[in-house]
């Protein structure tokens, strides 16, 4: 009976240390791959960042029409971002490669869950570039419009514009994206509601003495108190 | 607008008319004695040219008779109705109007007119004879561009005033008191040059371009301009909710005829003056005081909430004066003259290097504007009656003194940003 535990202890530590054995080149490949890849990504990020420097690439995206990618770039420099970006791709391949040599059955099921969730994250991320301009060409727009027009809530109109907007696209990103989908409605209700009594409220209580104005310089038009402005602009 | 797309019942009319020595666009309220007085007094022009009045199809109120009143038999003057504001319905007047140039220019071409003229503006106390006067130096003198020296209150024509003329006349070096009329005289060779301007894509769709460009391309091409003396315009009211629509749907034309002629601007020499026909009309000055809080409240609040875009266009001192300005009494203001000069160069900059929306960025520059107005009224309040002229040369002068600036900005915007 000992002896048959002896045994078969004996079997599976052999089992283990030849599978764990089995395992160490591919982990050596996955630890060299990645340090490869590493040195590789700073090389090639140190290269992108002085030559988008050189292009002027932060000013030639802002005047594109893209100036909020610069809001959300590390330091504010959009040429930091994409060198980053093109860094991390270059690890995440080299991570990829690693991973190849330890399982290639599980590398290529990875490789198609993240395929397959490819669609979703451009769709997330064009929906995130669209909602942003969009959030700030409205927020410009109604900030002009209602400075012109004499409104002392104009900042906080053009902000709750905007965070309309942005709350908006962000909750179809997510959706998009498939996480936590009812989670995310619930909350978008919430924010949302939210946003437009607080706007509501703050209009209210603003216009209070714009609609007084108003009735005044009504009271003294009917009374003939009010001269005709003589200015004539075109 | 090109004849081709000329409604049947006008067609049938051209053929009735087959050529004209010059071709009046009426787009002004006329009735129908008005308009035989206009077709008499140019009936008395040298040479007895043959008149084609067309007038706005859609001026004419449901009683008026659809037939042509001055178009007697044997007359040099005819009287045809026409679509000058467009097929829709404009937009706004300064469309309006830029639809009818385009409209008079293409049926000038179509008749072979020597020059036409276009009449938008209602004149105060004047007979229909101002209409000739506007056409004559066309017809005698063979001048190609004669633009109205209205007679003027000191509070009428601001945007103009502050803006368009002294702009104009320091880009392009002629004194023209009013660039872009409305009511102007031109010639063949100008108003073929502006048809092919449009027909080679110039306009760049802005349909109120023609009208900013007449002058300009008028001056680039060193053609003969004169002003003849009228009385003063009936103004419309000043609309204070669409104040900011109106400057963007001006200026942007203005600018973007900057950024075309810009090889032609930078050559020119100091200003001069065109050749004046007529005698100055006097017209009684407004007096008293006026009531600037409004526009000074907008100026505040555009020191308050606008900073984040007037960052974008304006250098940082301008935009330090702008904040002390904000912070002084009513009765303090005074936006000094080199400062509102270098505010508009530098909005002109950015609308050329298109730092933001074009529209975003003409309807933040209006509390500018009213600050500048507030800053002309504080001046000239109680001044006499010929001191808002000296002010408006001091003006012109400030736009002279700073053009070394525009070009430098210009010319170098990245590296020229003081």
């Amino acid at each position: 009976m000992w002896s048959q535990v002896k045994q078969q202890l004996a079997e599976s530590t052999a089992r283990f240390l030849t599978r764990f054995a089995d395992l160490l080149p591919g982990l050596a490949a996955l630890i060299v791959a990645l340090l490869i890849s590493i040195v590789v990504g700073c090389i090639l990020a140190a290269i992108v960042r002085p030559l988008l420097s050189s292009m002027r690439f932060d000013e030639r995206l802002a005047r594109w029409g893209f100036p909020s990618v610069a809001e959300w770039s590390p330091m504010k420099s959009p040429t930091l971002l994409v060198s980053r970006a093109i860094a991390a791709l270059v690890m995440l391949t080299g991570f990829l490669i690693g991973i190849a040599a330890v399982d290639a059955e599980w590398t290529s099921q990875l490789a198609r869950s993240i395929v397959a969730y490819v669609p979703n994250l451009l769709g997330a991320a064009l929906v995130l570039l669209v909602g942003s301009v969009i959030a700030r060409f409205l927020a410009r727009s109604v900030l002009i419009g209602a400075v012109n027009l004499n409104l002392h809530y104009a900042r906080l109109l053009s902000l709750g514009v905007k965070w309309m907007v942005v709350v908006l696209t962000v909750a179809m990103a997510l959706e998009h994206l498939r996480i936590a989908p009812g989670i995310v409605k619930l909350a978008f209700g919430i924010l949302f509601g939210g946003i437009v009594i607080t706007l509501a409220l703050a209009v209210g209580l603003g216009s209070k003495d714009l609609v007084t104005k108003s009735l005044e310089r009504d009271a003294q038009k009917a009374s003939g108190d009010n001269q005709e402005e003589p200015f004539r602009h075109i | 607008m090109a004849v081709e797309s000329t409604p049947e019942q006008v067609q049938e009319k051209i053929e009735q008319v087959d050529s004209a020595d010059l071709v009046v666009g009426v787009i002004a309220e006329f009735d129908d004695a008005g308009l035989a007085a206009v077709c008499a007094a140019l009936g008395t022009l040298p040479g007895s040219p043959r008149v084609v009045v067309l007038r706005d199809e859609r001026s004419a109120s449901p009683g008026q008779s659809n037939s042509e009143p001055a178009a007697a038999s044997g007359s040099a003057c005819h009287l045809i109705r026409w679509p000058l504001s467009g097929s829709g319905a404009p937009d706004t007047p300064v469309v309006g109007v830029a639809a009818a140039y385009q409209a008079v220019f293409a049926a000038s071409q179509k008749f072979g007119a020597r020059a036409c003229c276009v009449i938008v503006s209602k004149l105060e106390a004047a007979t229909p004879e101002w209409v000739r006067e506007l056409a004559q130096p066309l017809v005698e003198r063979d001048l190609d561009l004669v633009v109205p020296y209205y007679a003027r209150r000191k509070f009428e024509g601001l945007l103009n005033s502050s803006i368009i003329a002294p702009l104009l006349r320091c880009l392009y070096g002629k004194r023209i008191h009013n660039p872009m009329g409305p009511d102007l005289g031109i010639s063949r060779r100008l108003f073929q040059k502006m048809l092919a301007t449009e027909r080679g894509g110039g306009t760049g769709g802005n349909r109120a371009l023609s009208l900013a460009s007449v002058a300009p391309a008028a001056l680039c091409e060193n053609l003969q301009v004169c002003e003849v003396h009228l009385a003063a315009r009936v103004y419309p009211p000043t609309d204070w909710t669409n104040i900011s629509s109106l400057l963007a749907q001006i200026l942007s034309p203005i600018f973007s005829d900057m950024e075309r002629n810009a090889a032609c601007w930078q050559r020119m020499r100091p200003s001069v003056h065109v050749p004046t026909i007529g005698e100055p009309v006097s017209v009684s000055q407004d007096t008293g005081t006026v009531d600037i809080s409004r526009m000074m409240e907008s100026f505040q609040l555009g020191v308050r909430d606008l900073q984040e875009i007037w960052g974008l266009v304006l250098p940082p001192s301008t935009l330090f004066e702008l904040r002390k300005l904000a912070r002084l009494p009513s009765e303090q203001f005074r936006m000094p003259d080199d400062l509102w000069v270098r505010i508009v160069y530098d909005f002109a900059l950015a609308h050329r290097l298109r730092t933001i929306n074009r529209d975003h960025l003409l309807k933040s520059m209006t509390p500018l504007y009213l600050a500048w107005v507030s800053s002309y009224a504080h001046d000239l309040e109680t001044a006499g009656s010929t001191a808002w002229e000296e002010r408006l040369e001091r003006l012109s002068v400030a736009y002279e003194a700073g053009k070394t600036y525009l070009v430098s900005r210009w010319r170098w915007p990245d590296r020229f940003n003081p």
